[in-house]
């Protein structure tokens, strides 16, 4: 069988690379260097917890209104709205997956200047 | 957000001609009743950011409220084998087949059984929750039951088989694997006590895979077994091990011996749905659900790929607990479409609950064709339905690690993909795998599918009626054609058309398709390729069921999962699978490109070439200005050319007389090589380092004035409306369609 394993990517993140998650708020959707590539690439391919599950976007209104989600790893368990966090554009709510992410997976917390809205 | 769920449906049959009947199989967990509205779809994607939802009513007989009831989907594959006096009066017996478990330990299942799960009588032989093999026997509230003792090894060969003799009141389990070394070995043999007499419950079938509810042969069946079986097997005398070894070993058994009840073959009639015993009771049997037949047996030596190569060595069936293929709804509305409908994209509108919140508005889509031989137009649009098909319920995107990374982005999901991941029981796409991790290979239109319809995920349909729409708002006459009607009529549903339209994404094709798309170029067809991964993977429709596809998957080609060594070949037909590439015949050749890669993170624009500044073709460049960008805007990544991308590559068949026009050749890191394109592994394969990641735009004319367009690019028909419909894209598509609509050979 050919399997992609969760566990594959497996980029170090250094929690002290504050520059990478600056050059991800000004441009959520790319381009991006090298090494925002791989840090994205590691969130992106099993950055979630296994328990929670994978940050996903919900459609409110196609094209304009998105809420953030949770699909669990296991088919057919339902996947968690999260109704309190409602986007009006994808950049905005990719910069708010990558601020969880991050944070999840450095174990630290982004300084205050980063928890402002984007611009 | 609007629910396109409460209620589902389906159309039967999908496709149909002016004046034939067509039924709506509804049905709703929630609404008792719903507001139905016939529609002819001109745009089936509600984004506002471009042409947006746009659909006529149409005056309609089924107009109105509908009442509707639940209608529940019964999934899981099974052979059932009618009760006969045989089974009925079995004495001492031993039953037993080769198996290729591929869940064991994740619930209980069944491999054979003469059982009623109501009143807990009969026997089974199968898994218990823990994966060991287990044989029971159950009569009027008392029952014996032997297990192994070590749960069976996933996606290992074992010998499998119970036996029972009333004589000692003995009852045994036996276990042998087939390669039992390396930690492999599962091989054991428990004897514990039985009945002395027992009387078997009357009205039960006989089940492969699964075990029946309660009576009669058409009883639902539970506790499937996923993985494969190999020649099944029940003998009227407890035998052991050895002897239960040289009874499923002989691929022919004696049908003389008196003792022998049943020995199923299921090479035997592999493009059906029937099973056959080689036993001189004849207890043939049928299959539900549609099980991946073809597979390789125990015995297969490698030897050969396929299996009307070497059928002996085909004698596994693969049921999976999850196979889908006909909801079995009731028909809840039946209509006669009028004979002065145009052929086009139609769909059932159903309505509830409008005003709340959460108002629910789901489609039912079919197809209205153009009829055999009576063209109402010169052009023709072809419906992708075997594509259709194939992506049909996909939950990619849901299941699979690599989706977000791969499309560079956040994962945004639909109601309907809140559905989907919840209700399997719709069953999924041959991208999907099934529960056991094995590939999902047959795709039918017996149930509902949430992306083919208004307002489902754009991929394919959704993006297909952006051309349409396109086509509307020129006010260009077109007729509706589709694959299942080319698979079945050849060149003749092509050959009445000056200009045939293939559209965003004609990725799945047989070769009668194939065929019939190389007979009207060559008899001085047109044909615009307005899409990307055309003519890619090799399908065969069902001999039979209309709708119905089957696809395989094998070593190479960008593929969602890998089919095992040997199960390439196809077994609605025989014939191999995978890639038209992999079968002598890469899409380069029909079509001037073929597939090289995929690009998500933003699509790009093509920059005409030399080629384009050649009189020959000044008929198609018109009005464009050729030190523009092509294409630097859309609705799919802000480009033209992007999403999936084909590439003009003459080592693969690009013809000599191609007029290479443009090519869009810088598409970043995003720019993703499709793995068959790599000979060794090394770095560079990316679009910012590699420039044979790239959409290219292609002309060439072909024998008797015919003529082939290729845009290469999935992207390119969300382009079409932008700015009003006044681009480059627009005006290119439209000076090609006016040119090829025009007879002056090319
Ligand atoms: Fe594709």
């Amino acid at each position: 069988m050919l399997v992609n394993y969760t566990a594959a990517a497996h980029w170090p993140i250094d929690a002290s690379r504050l520059d990478l998650v600056e050059e991800f708020r000004r441009k959520p959707r790319g381009p991006h260097g090298d090494e925002l590539q791989k840090l994205l690439h590691r969130m992106r391919w099993s950055g979630d917890s296994e328990a929670s599950g994978r940050y996903v976007l919900v459609v409110k209104e196609p094209g304009r209104r998105w809420a953030l989600g949770r699909l669990p790893r296991m088919r057919g368990k339902p996947i968690e709205i999260l109704s309190n966090q409602v986007f009006t554009s994808i950049a905005e709510a990719e910069w708010e997956v990558f601020k969880r992410r991050w944070e999840a997976l450095t174990g630290t917390s982004l300084p205050p200047s980063f928890k402002e809205p984007m611009a | 957000m609007t629910d396109t769920t409460a209620v589902l449906g389906y159309a039967w049959p999908l496709i149909v001609s002016p004046g034939e009947p067509i039924a709506f199989h509804l049905s709703s967990k929630t609404l008792d009743g719903a507001e139905a509205t016939l529609v002819r779809v001109r745009c089936a994607d509600p984004d506002p950011n471009g042409p947006g939802l746009k659909l006529t009513e149409l005056d309609c007989a089924i107009n109105g409220p509908v009442a509707l009831a639940n209608q529940p989907i019964y999934p899981g594959s099974c052979a059932i084998i009618p009760d006969s006096p045989t089974l009925a009066k079995l004495g001492a017996f031993t039953v037993g087949a080769f198996l290729w478990p591929t869940l064991p330990g994740a619930r209980p299942q069944t491999i054979l059984s003469r059982w009623r799960e109501d009143i807990k009588a009969g026997w089974r032989l199968g898994l218990d929750a823990d994966g060991c093999l287990e044989f029971v026997l159950a009569a009027k509230g008392q029952s014996w039951r032997v297990a192994s003792r070590l749960p069976l090894l996933t996606r290992e060969w074992v010998l499998a088989g119970g036996a029972y003799d009333p004589a000692t009141g003995r009852i045994s389990v036996m276990v042998r694997s087939l390669d039992p070394q390396a930690g492999r070995d599962r091989s054991v043999v428990v004897e514990g006590e039985g009945p002395t007499s027992l009387s078997w419950p009357m009205d039960t079938p006989l089940v492969i895979a699964a075990r029946a509810k309660d009576a009669g042969d058409a009883a639902l069946c539970e506790a499937f077994y996923d993985g494969k079986i190999d020649r099944p097997r029940v003998y009227a005398a407890a035998l052991s091990i050895d002897g239960l070894h040289r009874l499923c070993e002989a691929a022919t058994p004696a049908a003389a011996d008196p003792l022998l009840i049943a020995a199923w073959d299921f090479s035997q009639d592999i493009p059906t749905d029937q099973v056959r015993d080689l036993s001189a009771h004849r207890l043939h049997g049928v299959l539900r659900q549609m099980p991946t037949r073809a597979m390789t047996g125990v015995n297969w030596n490698g030897s050969s790929e396929r299996w009307t190569e070497a059928p002996s060595q085909y004698g596994a069936i693969h049921f999976h607990s999850d196979d889908m293929a006909d909801a079995g709804w009731a028909p809840t509305l039946h209509l006669t479409t009028p004979s002065a409908w145009r052929s086009g994209f139609y769909a059932l509108r159903l309505r509830a609950r409008q005003g709340n919140a959460d108002p629910v508005e789901s489609f039912v889509a079919f197809f209205v064709r153009a009829e055999l031989g009576k063209p109402q137009s010169r052009l023709a649009f072809v419906a992708s339905t075997g594509t259709f098909l194939a992506y049909a319920n996909s939950a990619l995107r849901l299941d699979q690690v690599h989706a977000e990374a791969m499309l560079e982005g956040l994962l945004t999901l639909s109601h309907d993909d809140l559905y989907l991941q919840e209700h399997r029981e719709l069953g999924l796409s041959t991208y999907d795998t099934h529960n056991d991790g094995s590939g999902w290979s047959i795709s039918t239109a017996r149930r509902p599918i949430l992306n083919t319809r208004p307002r489902g995920n754009v991929f394919n349909y959704g993006n297909d009626t952006h051309l349409l729409d396109w086509l509307e708002e020129l006010g260009q006459s077109y007729d509706i054609i589709t694959d299942d009607d080319i698979h079945r009529h050849g060149v003749q549903t092509l050959a009445p058309y000056a200009c045939v339209i293939t559209g965003s994404h004609p990725e799945y094709i047989s070769r009668e398709i194939w065929d019939a798309f190389d007979a009207y170029q060559q008899g001085g067809g047109r044909h615009m390729y307005l899409g990307g991964n055309g003519f890619y993977w090799r399908i065969a429709y069902h001999p039979t069921l209309p709708h119905t596809i089957e696809m395989r998957r094998g070593m190479s080609g960008l593929r969602t999962w890998e089919g095992e060594a040997g199960e390439t070949a196809l077994a609605f037909t025989g014939e191999p699978s995978c890639t038209w590439r992999s079968n002598g015949r890469p899409p380069q050749r029909l079509l001037g490109v073929g597939f090289d890669g995929q690009v998500f993170t933003e699509s790009s624009f093509y920059r005409w070439l030399d080629g384009a500044r050649d009189p020959s073709v000044a008929w198609l460049t018109e009005g464009v200005d050729l030190d523009a960008p092509l294409g630097d805007f859309g609705l799919r990544g802000n480009g033209a050319a992007g999403i999936e991308i084909d590439r003009v590559e003459p080592t693969l068949g690009s013809p000599p007389g191609l007029v290479w026009l443009a090519t869009a050749d810088r598409l970043g890191y995003g720019g993703t090589p499709t793995p068959e394109e790599l000979r060794t592994l090394h770095r560079g394969i990316m679009g910012d380092q590699n420039a044979q990641v790239r959409a290219d735009l292609a002309f060439f004319p072909t024998a008797n004035g015919g003529a082939v367009f290729s845009t290469g690019s999935i992207a390119w028909v969300c382009a079409l409306s932008h700015a009003g419909y006044r681009n480059n894209v627009s005006q290119v598509t439209g000076n090609v369609l006016r040119r090829f609509l025009d007879s002056t050979p090319l």
